[in-house]
C-alpha cells in the first residue's frame, strides 16, 4: 500500500478534474494497481467511484464501458460479446476482478494484458474528461493525457474473436499471446509480451520488426518465435 | 480528505463508523475492529487471505484504501458466527478437511456465500473460478471445490453422505507385483476422496483410520483469533526491518541519528547496540550443527534482504518512515551466486571474519564436505562394462506459506520474555534465542498459536531474536511481519544443487554401483546447509538396492537468499535426479523403466545401509552392530492401483500420445518411485501429558507443532483410540514451552510417529490407572481385564462403570488422586513410506509448453490415523511439487536482486488450474509405529518432478534435466533434440 497523503471523492468530473490539477494527485480507479504499489509515496488520489461512469451499453455497432465498470462487470455483462467476456474473466483472479476497472486497466498499458490486446482489435477508442477521445493504441502508446480522466471505452463489438496464449501454466500471464478477430473491416491481430504495451501487429507479417524486451520467462528470440506461432493459431482460428 | 479521517459503512449488517488514516487500507481497519478472519498475505491483494464480501463481492481489502469503504457494504466470515453452531458452509468445510492451517478459510468460506447466493448450482468450473483469487499453499484446492460442492448440496436441501474414504480392494497380495490389466476400470469417486485400500495386517479400530473432523476446525472456520497476530497487547510497538540492498558488503557505519529523532520511533538496534553472539539460526537439536556463521546484526550483509538494522515504533507506517531515515554507509564488496563459481580461485569469500569457526573451507566458500561410502565403489566402476553418467540441475524455490513469517514479544508480569511466534520449533527457539539476549531458558516462554503454514520455513530461528531484543530494548510489545518481498528474500528457500550419477550395471539389470556427487548451494549462512545435503544423500542412495554405494557432497557459500528447510529437505532435489537416471539407464538397457526400478528398489529385508553413516549421528562401520532394515512396503500395491488409474498403457499408444485432431500436442505418461523417512532415529524425541477431568474428558499436553497438518488431531485420535473414548473427550493444547512437554517440532516427518507414539505411551499410563481405579469401583481382582470403550470401563462379565464416575472417585472421593501419565518416545528406526507416482501431461511442441492433466499418487504410510487429513497432506505436497516441477523459479538481475519477489511473477498454482489430482492410501502395518502409522507428510513432494519429466520424455523422446519445466526450457529442448 503506497503512503497516500490525501484522498478525495469527487461527486462530477469537473470536481475530479479539478481536483487533478493539484501536484501529485493522480486518479483511483479500483486500487488494484495503485493500493499494492509499495514504491509510491506522499500521492494524493482522486477516486472516481462516485461519478456513475460504471455503466456498460451497447448497440449493433458499439459497446461502450464506462471507466469504472469493473473486469467483473465486463465478464459479467450480457452485453459484451462472449469472447470479450471471457478474455475478462481470465484477466484477473476472482478477488481482484471485481475491483479493477476497465480504466486503470487501459491506464496501466500493461505489455501482457490479454484484454487490452482484445479491444485494440475491437477498434477500441477512449473517451476522456479533460482531451479528446483518442484511439485506444494511441492511449497505450503516449499515456493517458495529463490532467485527463478515462470515462470510458467505446469498441465495435461485432466480429469474430480468436486468441492463443503461452505461459507457464494454464491460468498464468501470458509470455505471449495473441488476439485476432474477424469484423467488418478486415482481419486485426494484436499480440501482447512483445512490446511495451499490447500492441496491433499486421496479421500478414506478425513478427516483422518485432524486438521484444526478453526476461526470465522468455528471451527476446523465443518471444517472436511465439508470436509467430501464436498469431498464426489466432488467425487460423477465425477460419 | 485530511490524513485523519472517519467512516461509515455497513459491516457484517451493522453501521460502523471508524476513524482511519487516509493511507490505511481496509484489512488493517477491519482487523483493528476485531474481523480476525480478514488475514495479510501480500500488499498486493494476490494471496486473497484478506478476501472480504465488497458490496456482496469477493474482494481483496489488501488493495482497497479504508476511505474507498465509505459508504459500501463489507461482510466478513464473522457475519456468521451467530451461534456455537457452524453455517452450513463452514461445516462442509470443516466436513471435508478442506481446512489446514485454515488461514484463508475465512476468504473461501465467504466467496462460497457469495457464489451460491448467485448461483445455488455451480458447475466445478465456477468453483475453481471463485477460488482463483485465494491462493491456498496447503490443500491443492482439492477439498475446498468438494467443500463447495458440498455446501452447495446442503443449502439446496439435499442429502449429503459423511465424507469418507472410498474402500478400494487390493489389487495384489501386499508383497508380489502383477500383470497390469488395461482393460481393469479404476475406481470412481470424487478427486477429493482419497482411495482407500486396506490391509487384512490392520484391525478394525474405533477412532483411528476413521475421517474424524479437525480438532481445531470450528475456531478455524469461524476465522476466531488463533493465529500469531490475532491478539491485542497494549502500547504495541511495530518492527520493520532495514534490509541490505546490496548482495555481498561491508557495513562501514550506520547513522541512526534522523531515525530516532522521528517522533513515535522507540528503538533502532543494529551493529553498534547489539551483542555480538554467533549462532546458527536452522532449527535443530542441541548442539545446532556448526558452523555458527550468524549474529542478530552484522557488520557485513551478505545477501540483497539480509538483515540491517530494526525499528520498533508506534506504527507500522512510522517504522517504515523511520527505516527510510537511517544511514548506511556499505563498502560494497564482488558477489557469487552461482555454487560452482563459489570454490573457483579469485572469489569473494563470504565468511571473512575470523570469529567465525568449523567452516571447512573458508578460502574457497566450502562450508560443508559431507562424505558416506559402502563398499568400493572406485573399484566398481573400474570393473563393470556397464556405466552410467548423467548430471542434473535443482533450483531455488520458496515455501511460499500464505501466513508470512510474524513473530511477537513481550515481557510479563513477571518480566520472563514470551514469544509468540509463527514457528514450527518452540523449544529449539527457546534454547537458541535465549543466548542471543543474554537470557537463562528459563527466563524466555515460546508459544506457538495457530501457524498460516510452515513447509519447513518456520524450522528456523528467524524473526525472534528481533522481537526479543526490541521487547528488553523498549520494555513494550513489539510486533514484526514480514512483507511478501520480504519472506522471499529475508526468509528461507529451497537450496539448489548439482547432482551427478554415476551408476554401475550389470547385464541383467542389478545395480552394482551407485556413485552420487552434489554440489549444494546454501546461500550465505549455513543453518540447514549440512542436515539437507545429507537427506539428498540419504534419499539419494536408499531408494534403489547396490553394493557398493558413495556420497559425496560440496556444500559452498554464495550470495544468493538464504536456503533452508523446506518439506522434503533434501529428498525431492535427490528424487528428481535419482528418478531421471534411473529412467535413462532403463532405456539404454532397453528394459521397461518399471521393471529395471522394481529390480532395484528397496524391499521388506533390504538394509539400509549408508543411512547410518550419514546425518548429525552418522556412527562408523565399527560401531554398528546392525544395518537398519524395510520392516514393510506397499509399494507394489501403490505401483498396481496407480497403474489403473492412470491408464498406464496409454503411453505406448501412438494415438493416444499424438492426438489427431491437435497434431502439434505429444501426451506422455510418467513414473517416479518414492521412498522417503520417518523422523530422524536417535534424535527426533517428543513428549505427552495427558489427564483426566471430572467428566471424563482428558486435557492432553503436546509439544508437538500442528501447522495445519492436522497433528493435534491426529494425535488426539490416537489417544483416544487407546483411552476408548470420542475424541471430542481429547482436549489438545500444543507448543507452548511452559505448559507443554518437549518436542523436537514439525519437521522430519516425524509428528505421528514420534509424537504419535508418545501419545500413545502417555495413553498407556492413564489407561493402566484407569482401569486400576475401575477395578476398586467394581470390585474386580485383575485390572488387566478392564477394557475401555465407549467412555466407560467394562468388567470381563459386563458391568461397567463411566470414565466420569471414575474420575469424580479419583479426584474427590476416595485414595484422591489425578489419574495422569506422561510419556516420551524417541526412535531407533526411520520406517520409510512408500510411494508410486504418476504424471500424466500435454507438450505443445510449437511452443514448449507443458500442462500437467493429470497427478496420481499411492501412498503406503503404513495406517493412515486420519485418511482425511492423509490424503489432504499428499494433495497439498503434490501440489507444491508441481510448482517446483513445473513453474517456480528465483530469477536475479547481476547485482543478485530478486527480480519477481511477489505472487504472480513467482507463479503458484491457483484453483482454476490445477490438474485431477487422485490420492491412494495403501495400507500396510508398521509395527514400530502408533497404531501401525509411518510418515506421509514429506513423501508427496519427491515424485512430482520426475514423473513430469519421465512422462515429457514417453511424449516427445526428449530428456530435460533441469527443473522447472518452462515452456522456453522446454522449447529449446526439443529444438536442440
Amino acid at each position: 500500500m503506497p503512503l497516500v497523503a490525501a484522498y478525495f471523492r469527487p461527486d462530477s468530473l469537473d470536481e475530479a478534474l479539478s481536483l487533478l490539477a493539484g501536484p501529485h494527485r493522480i486518479v483511483l480507479g479500483g486500487g488494484t494497481t495503485i493500493n499494492s504499489d509499495r514504491q509510491r509515496s506522499d500521492v494524493e488520489v482522486v477516486d472516481l467511484q462516485a461519478l456513475g461512469l460504471d455503466s456498460i451499453e451497447s448497440s449493433e455497432t458499439e459497446l461502450r464501458i464506462g471507466a469504472t465498470a469493473t473486469l467483473a462487470d465486463v465478464a459479467g455483462s450480457d452485453q459484451v460479446p462472449d469472447g470479450l467476456r471471457a478474455i475478462a474473466r481470465r484477466e484477473s483472479p476472482s478477488t481482484l476482478r471485481t475491483l479493477a476497472t476497465i480504466g486503470g486497466l487501459i491506464a496501466s498499458a500493461h505489455p501482457d494484458s490479454v484484454l487490452l490486446a482484445a479491444l485494440l482489435v475491437h477498434g477500441a477508442s477512449v473517451d476522456l474528461a479533460g482531451s479528446e477521445a483518442m484511439p485506444l493504441a494511441s492511449v497505450l502508446a503516449q499515456g493517458v493525457p495529463s490532467q485527463a480522466i478515462i470515462t470510458a471505452v467505446r469498441l465495435d463489438p461485432t466480429g469474430v474473436l480468436c486468441h492463443a496464449a503461452t505461459g507457464r501454466t494454464p491460468a498464468d500471464v501470458p509470455i505471449v499471446a495473441a488476439v485476432a478477430r474477424a469484423g467488418a473491416g478486415g482481419i486485426s491481430l494484436a499480440l501482447t509480451g512483445v512490446a511495451a504495451t499490447p500492441i496491433t501487429v499486421d496479421p500478414d507479417d506478425p513478427v516483422g520488426g518485432l524486438a521484444p524486451p526478453g526476461d526470465f520467462r522468455g528471451s527476446s528470440g523465443y518471444r517472436v518465435e511465439l508470436a509467430g506461432v501464436l498469431a498464426a493459431r489466432a488467425l487460423g482460428g477465425l477460419r | 480528505m485530511s490524513n485523519e479521517h472517519s467512516i461509515t459503512f455497513e459491516l457484517n449488517g451493522a453501521p460502523t463508523t471508524v476513524a482511519i488514516q487516509v493511507h490505511e487500507n481496509l484489512r488493517d481497519v477491519l482487523r483493528a475492529l476485531g474481523m480476525f478472519s480478514v488475514k495479510f498475505g501480500s500488499s498486493d491483494g494476490e494471496t486473497g487471505a484478506a478476501a472480504i464480501l465488497f458490496d456482496g463481492e469477493l474482494a481483496s481489502a489488501d488493495v482497497i484504501l479504508a476511505a474507498q469503504a465509505d459508504g459500501h457494504k463489507v461482510t466478513t466470515v464473522e457475519s456468521i458466527n451467530t451461534e456455537r453452531d457452524l453455517h452450513p458452509v463452514q461445516a462442509a468445510f470443516a466436513a471435508t478437511g478442506a481446512i489446514q492451517s485454515g488461514y484463508s478459510a475465512g476468504a473461501m468460506i465467504l466467496g462460497t456465500l457469495a457464489l451460491l447466493e448467485q448461483n445455488p448450482d455451480p458447475t466445478e468450473a465456477d468453483i475453481r473460478d471463485m477460488l482463483s483469487g485465494i491462493l491456498d499453499r496447503e490443500t491443492a484446492y482439492v477439498k475446498p471445490v468438494e467443500a463447495v460442492k458440498r455446501a452447495a448440496a446442503v443449502m439446496r436441501g439435499e442429502a449429503t453422505e459423511p465424507f469418507a474414504p472410498l474402500i478400494v480392494q487390493p489389487m495384489t497380495d501386499g508383497t508380489n507385483s502383477i500383470e497390469y490389466d488395461p482393460t481393469s476400470p479404476a475406481p470412481r469417486a470424487s478427486q477429493a476422496v482419497p482411495r482407500l485400500i486396506p490391509s487384512r495386517d490392520v484391525p478394525e479400530m474405533a477412532v483411528v483410520g476413521h475421517p474424524e473432523i479437525k480438532v481445531d476446525a470450528v475456531k478455524l472456520a469461524k476465522g476466531n483469533p488463533a493465529f500469531t497476530d490475532d491478539i491485542e497487547l497494549r502500547g504495541m510497538l511495530f518492527a520493520k526491518l532495514l534490509t541490505s540492498p546490496h548482495a555481498h558488503a561491508n557495513i562501514v557505519d550506520i547513522d541512526d541519528t534522523a531515525a530516532l529523532a522521528l517522533p513515535g520511533v522507540h528503538a533502532v538496534l543494529h551493529y553498534k547496540n547489539t551483542p555480538r553472539i554467533k549462532y546458527a539460526s536452522g532449527g535443530q537439536s542441541w548442539p545446532n550443527p556448526y558452523p555458527y556463521d550468524q549474529v542478530s546484526f552484522d557488520t557485513k550483509v551478505r545477501h540483497v534482504g539480509d538483515r540491517v538494522a530494526v525499528v520498533a515504533a508506534e506504527s507500522v507506517a512510522i517504522a517504515e518512515h523511520a527505516v527510510s531515515l537511517i544511514d548506511v554507509t556499505y563498502e560494497v564488496l564482488p558477489a557469487i551466486f552461482d555454487e560452482h563459481q563459489a570454490m573457483l580461485p579469485g572469489a569473494p569469500v563470504i565468511h571473512d571474519e575470523t570469529d567465525t569457526t568449523e567452516i571447512f573451507d573458508r578460502d574457497r566458500n566450502l562450508v560443508h564436505q559431507i562424505t558416506a561410502e559402502r563398499g568400493d565403489v572406485t573399484k566398481a566402476l573400474a570393473d563393470s562394462s556397464l556405466v552410467f553418467e548423467q548430471t542434473f540441475r535443482v533450483h531455488q524455490v520458496q515455501q511460499c506459506p500464505i501466513e508470512p513469517h510474524i513473530s511477537i514479544a513481550w515481557l510479563d508480569a513477571d518480566e520472563r520474555l514470551v514469544i509468540r511466534t509463527a514457528t514450527q520449533v518452540p523449544f529449539h527457539t527457546r534454547r537458541m534465542v535465549a543466548p542471543l539476549l543474554g537470557l537463562e531458558v528459563k527466563d524466555v516462554r515460546v508459544i506457538k498459536p495457530r501457524i498460516g503454514g510452515g513447509f519447513g520455513a518456520k524450522q528456523e530461528m528467524l524473526l525472534e531474536d528481533i522481537v526479543g531484543h526490541l521487547a528488553i530494548a523498549t520494555r513494550r510489545p513489539v510486533r514484526l511481519e514480514l512483507t511478501r518481498e520480504e519472506e522471499f528474500v529475508s526468509s528461507r528457500t529451497r537450496h539448489p544443487q548439482t547432482i551427478t550419477y554415476r551408476t554401475a550395471v550389470a547385464p541383467d539389470g542389478m545395480l552394482i554401483a551407485q556413485d552420487m556427487y552434489v554440489l549444494a548451494n546454501t546461500g550465505p549462512y549455513g543453518t540447514h546447509g549440512m542436515t539437507v545435503q545429507t537427506v539428498t544423500g540419504l534419499r539419494g542412495l536408499t531408494s534403489y538396492n547396490a553394493p557398493n554405494k558413495r556420497f559425496h557432497c560440496d556444500v559452498v557459500y554464495t550470495n544468493i537468499p538464504v536456503p533452508g528447510a523446506y518439506r522434503g529437505y533434501g529428498a525431492p532435489q535427490a528424487e528428481f535426479a535419482l528418478e531421471a537416471h534411473m529412467e535413462d539407464i532403463a532405456a539404454e538397457l532397453g528394459m521397461d523403466a518399471i521393471e529395471f526400478k522394481r529390480l532395484n528398489w528397496a524391499k521388506v529385508g533390504s538394509e539400509m545401509d549408508i543411512a547410518p553413516h550419514l546425518g548429525e549421528r552418522a556412527v562408523a562401520e565399527g560401531e554398528l552392530d546392525e544395518y537398519p532394515k524395510v520392516m514393510s512396503s506397499g509399494i507394489e500395491e501403490c505401483v498396481a492401483q496407480g497403474m489403473r488409474e492412470v491408464q498406464w498403457h496409454r503411453r505406448d499408444d501412438p494415438s493416444w500420445v499424438q492426438p489427431a485432431d491437435r497434431p502439434h500436442i505429444r501426451r506422455g505418461i510418467g513414473f517416479a518411485f518414492c521412498m522417503h523417512g520417518t523422523a530422524i532415529p536417535f534424535l527426533d524425541m517428543g513428549g505427552c501429558s495427558i489427564k483426566i477431568n471430572d467428566d471424563g474428558s482428558f486435557n492432553m499436553l503436546v509439544g508437538a507443532t500442528d501447522l495445519g497438518t492436522g497433528a493435534d488431531t491426529v494425535l488426539g485420535q490416537i489417544a483416544a483410540e487407546v483411552l476408548g473414548v470420542a475424541l471430542d473427550d481429547i482436549k489438545v493444547y500444543s507448543s507452548d514451552t511452559d505448559m507443554t512437554p518437549f518436542d523436537t517440532g514439525a519437521y522430519a516427518s516425524s509428528t505421528t510417529y514420534i509424537s504419535g507414539t508418545a501419545v500413545m505411551k502417555a495413553a498407556e499410563v492413564v489407561r493402566k490407572r484407569l482401569k486400576e481405579r475401575a477395578a476398586m469401583l467394581l470390585d474386580v481382582e485383575i485390572p488387566c481385564t478392564i477394557e475401555l470403550r465407549n467412555k466407560r470401563a467394562y468388567a470381563a462379565d459386563g458391568r461397567s462403570v463411566s470414565l466420569e464416575e471414575i474420575a469424580l472417585d479419583s479426584l474427590h472421593t476416595q485414595e484422591q488422586e489425578q489419574i495422569m501419565g506422561t510419556a516420551s518416545y524417541v526412535s531407533q528406526d526411520c520406517p520409510p513410506p512408500f510411494a508410486a507416482q504418476f504424471a500424466e501431461i500435454e507438450v505443445d511442441t510449437e511452443t514448449g509448453q507443458v500442462t500437467v492433466t493429470k497427478l496420481v499418487m499411492a501412498v503406503d504410510c503404513g495406517v493412515a490415523i486420519n485418511p482425511i487429513t492423509a490424503s489432504g497432506q499428499v494433495e497439498g505436497g503434490m501440489a507444491q511439487a508441481l510448482g517446483y516441477a513445473h513453474c517456480e523459479e528465483y530469477d536475479y538481475d547481476e547485482s543478485g536482486r530478486m527480480s519477481n519477489s511477489s505472487f504472480g511473477p513467482y507463479k503458484i498454482y491457483r484453483a482454476d488450474e490445477m490438474p485431477e489430482m487422485t490420492v491412494f492410501l495403501a495400507q500396510t502395518m508398521e509395527d514400530s509405529g502408533p497404531f501401525g502409522a509411518k510418515a506421509v507428510a514429506e513423501i508427496p513432494k519427491d515424485g512430482v518432478a520426475p514423473a513430469i519429466r519421465n512422462a515429457i520424455l514417453n511424449a516427445t523422446g526428449v530428456a530435460i534435466n533441469e527443473i522447472p519445466f518452462t515452456p522456453e526450457r522446454v522449447w529449446n529442448a526439443l529444438h536442440t533434440a
